[in-house]
């Protein structure tokens, strides 16, 4: 049994450091792992996506098409563009906060609010401002780190792993911030 | 619990590691993606001396230099590097390696970051190196340590060839302790490293040799694995992370797993093929491994059944196995993402190319020669300010060479070329000189320098010149002297931040019947941490012309404010970093800074 987990944001929103928490976390606790990132030329604003696959032996990091289990959206239009990978009834855990690409900002196109809206009537959707409430816990960058809270909920996975792993791969300043943001996401309803 | 050390680690990351606990002494690289995390994590092992060359022909001469003095040394690249690199190592190929060699070529099928989707496998074979073919991360330290064995064994460079995917793709690794103590004495005798006849015509027989011993040994290389299954008529024969792929489908078919692709063991290829009727090849890119099996005589389909450009994906192996008819069920594929809005890379809050392009958008010139680096993307929409992106430092050439063809047949109009500041230390030094051979005095061209302090699209590494703004970094050559001292009398020095006289000096320039050189010095900043008060809009005076928002810069948009009808610019505060660029080409000064504003005002967000 193998779970996919799917990631999906803009370029510059930490997604690699989401890959690498789970990754972690993953492997103590005694998974086999594979993970996947875009890097590269879409770290300037683009689409960036990544995978993890956790279960007793995994060969491909890559989801086989429809095979996804679960979406972290690190914006919304980017977890509307990877909601096709999800299995049915999937979960997509999403941050609300936009960001526009070129072609709305340059008024060629519309946000799609609509077909975002509309992924709640297929999937499980929970969503939330992850940048605003990192702000109210001292910074933006540790909306990922909600995310994964949130991701944590609905993983066979001690909460003590993550939070080892988290302890190890931000700024020593940040751990109490960080353990925060987790624990908020671990709890958010 | 197992006392095994573990880590999981990116193929990137599992070089690095393969490289120390191979006893790995010198490694060279020049940043290019994707492979530019394996010098970086190599900065994390003392024992080992690491750098960011000029280029990657620099690079691959350290590390030439390194291996002929007898210790284990590595050159790491993207595939288009070996272009570059490839010189000085047609010629090492003929000389018999000392301390092992490796050459990491990140090869990327899909042209994910690249400008061509060239298979370097095919470079390996015009050199006579065997290549190795990694499936995961625990693969990607290994063979870099099997590479630099086979290298000194075998007296040639290993290449290790992988792909942007698995360069990035994580994978639980074990770790072992590192092999100490290997260091060869440099072999004095000139017959073998100077490669002017006679010994580099015997040096012919030598790497004709060396790929026949390979080939031998590659008989009973427990790296190429068979793994047999019983009623099956199939075998795929397929390496790298393609394996893995095939594992996740687990048709009904025999698999040879080659870890080494080159060359091929053509007695062992026959004895295995023989035992099927229909022998499949799955590999990305060209058909190289079923290139070198149809030399032998060996029936097999490969590119028949799957893509010859672009990665191969789960789907797109299972879609080939499906009309080769190893897999009998056809599977329903939807498209895997949903179709909706693209989203292409653009300058980041602040960048200082920024203003440059918008300037040049708005100018004389109707031809811009572009390059390669973060301005290259001045050539997407809304900018469209790039006529040619070809290879690195090519724009410098390139432009002279326009202008000859006008001059030859006599047209006339303003050519404009740009390059970075990485670019130009890379390899535009050499086309500056060459523009002072036959100069004319009239033929108009204008150069921009972007000089933004860093080597940025790969993430931010030193260059020639960035130990002048990083007191990190160590070379401090200043580009506007290098080129004064070169033999130009007209480098002019701007920073673009200041837009309107960027904009003066660049109309200036193009309008300047000659050859002209502008630097435009301002930092990259996401690698400076360009942060300032951010601005924002006052929508009772902006008149909504969108003279902004033709800057794509992210923070901007137009947006209906309550009690406004028509749509007013905004700017998202969390996203601005205070270039204030958007401000500076505002024609009724609607858009200001919110430094000075108190406590109140800043909370002003559009």
């Amino acid at each position: 049994m193998t779970t996919n987990i799917m990631f999906a944001g803009v370029g510059g929103q930490g997604l690699i450091l989401m890959t690498r928490i789970f990754s972690e976390v993953a492997m103590l606790e005694g998974y086999d792992i594979k993970s996947n990132d875009v890097v590269g030329l879409s770290q300037r604003g683009g689409m960036v996506w990544g995978n993890v696959r956790i279960g007793d032996k995994v060969f491909s990091p890559n989801i086989p098409t429809g095979e996804g289990d679960i979406l972290v959206a690190m914006e919304p239009l980017e977890g509307l563009r990877w909601s096709k990978d999800l299995k049915e009834n999937g979960i997509i855990i999403r941050n609300t906060k936009r960001v526009y690409p070129t072609l709305v900002q340059q008024e060629k196109e519309k946000y799609p609010d609509e077909d975002v809206e509309n992924l709640k009537s297929k999937y499980n959707v929970i969503e939330l401002d992850a940048f605003k409430k990192a702000k109210s816990l001292g910074k933006k960058q540790v909306a990922n780190v909600i995310l994964l809270g949130i991701l944590a909920q609905h993983l066979d996975i001690k909460v003590d792993t993550w939070k080892k792993v988290i302890k190890e791969n931000v700024p020593p300043k940040a751990i109490d911030m960080n353990l925060e943001a987790f624990d908020f996401g671990y709890n958010y309803k | 619990m197992s006392s095994v050390n573990k880590e999981v680690i990116t193929g990137n990351e599992a070089i690095s590691r393969g490289f120390y606990e191979g006893g790995g002494i010198v490694a060279a690289s020049y940043p290019g993606s994707p492979t530019v995390e394996i010098i970086e994590k190599l900065k994390s092992y003392d024992d080992v001396y690491s750098e960011f060359s000029t280029n990657e022909k620099v690079a691959t001469e350290v590390a030439i230099g390194a291996s002929m003095y007898g210790v284990r040394s590595m050159v790491t690249m993207k595939h288009v590097g070996v272009n570059i690199a490839a010189d000085p190592l047609m010629t090492f190929t003929q000389t018999p390696t000392n301390g092992g060699f490796v050459l990491v070529t990140g090869d990327d099928p899909g042209l994910s970051s690249s400008q061509n989707e060239q298979d370097n496998r095919v470079w390996a074979k015009f050199a006579s190196m065997a290549v190795l073919d990694p499936s995961d991360s625990q693969e990607a330290k290994d063979f870099t340590k099997l590479g630099l064995e086979m290298s000194e064994k075998f007296q040639g460079p290993t290449m290790l060839r992988i792909t942007s995917r698995l360069c990035h793709s994580r994978g639980i690794v074990e770790l072992n302790d590192r092999i100490e103590d290997n260091v060869k004495e440099f072999d004095r005798n000139k017959e073998k490293y100077c490669m002017i006849p006679p010994a580099s015509q015997d040096a012919q027989f030598f790497i004709k040799d060396r790929i026949k011993k390979l080939e031998e040994h590659a008989y009973n290389l427990e790296i190429n694995r068979l793994e047999e299954r019983e009623n099956t008529d199939t075998l795929i024969i397929t390496s790298g992370l393609m394996y893995n792929h095939v594992k996740e489908i687990n048709p009904n078919a025999s698999i040879w797993k080659l870890g080494m692709v080159y060359p091929i063991s053509e007695k062992k290829a026959k004895e295995i093929t023989n035992k099927y009727d229909k022998v499949l090849v799955i590999e990305e890119m060209t058909p190289f491994i079923e290139n070198e099996l149809k030399l032998m005589g060996i029936q097999c389909e490969g590119k028949k059944y799957f893509n010859f450009t672009g990665e191969l994906d789960i789907s797109d192996i299972e879609k080939g196995l499906y009309k080769s008819d190893v897999l009998k069920n056809k599977k329903e594929y939807e498209e895997s993402s949903q179709k909706t809005i693209a989203r292409p890379p653009l300058f980041c809050s602040g960048c200082p190319h920024r203003p440059v392009f918008d300037i040049l958008k708005k100018s004389k010139t109707k031809i811009v020669v572009g390059d390669i680096g973060c301005y290259s993307m001045a050539s997407l929409f809304p900018f469209e300010q790039s006529n040619s992106i070809i290879s690195m430092g090519a724009s410098i050439g390139m432009a002279k060479g326009m202008r000859k063809a006008m001059t030859m047949i006599a047209k006339e109009e303003p050519v404009v070329a740009v390059i970075g500041d990485g670019t130009f230390f890379h390899s535009g030094i050499p086309s500056f000189v060459n523009l002072l051979h036959q100069k004319k005095d009239n033929e108009n061209i204008t150069y921009i320098v972007l000089d933004n302090r860093t080597t940025a699209m790969t993430g931010g590494q030193h260059n020639g010149s960035s130990g002048n703004f990083n007191e990190r970094d160590d070379m401090q050559v200043n580009i506007k002297s290098l080129l004064k001292s070169i033999g130009f009398n007209r480098v002019k020095e701007i920073d673009q931040y200041n837009y309107d006289s960027t904009k003066k000096l660049i109309d200036e320039e193009i309008a300047y019947e000659g050859l002209s050189v502008i630097v435009a010095n301002g930092p990259c900043a996401l690698k400076y941490k360009l942060n300032k008060p951010h601005f924002y809009v006052d929508p009772e005076i902006c008149i909504g012309c969108r003279t902004c928002i033709k800057t794509n810069c992210p923070p901007l948009r137009m947006k209906k404010y309550e009690g406004i009808e028509k749509l007013k610019s905004s700017i998202d505060k969390e996203m601005c970093v205070g270039c204030s660029i958007c401000a500076q080409v505002c024609p009724v000064n609607a858009i200001k800074s919110s430094a000075g504003l108190n406590k109140e005002g800043e909370n002003i967000d559009n």
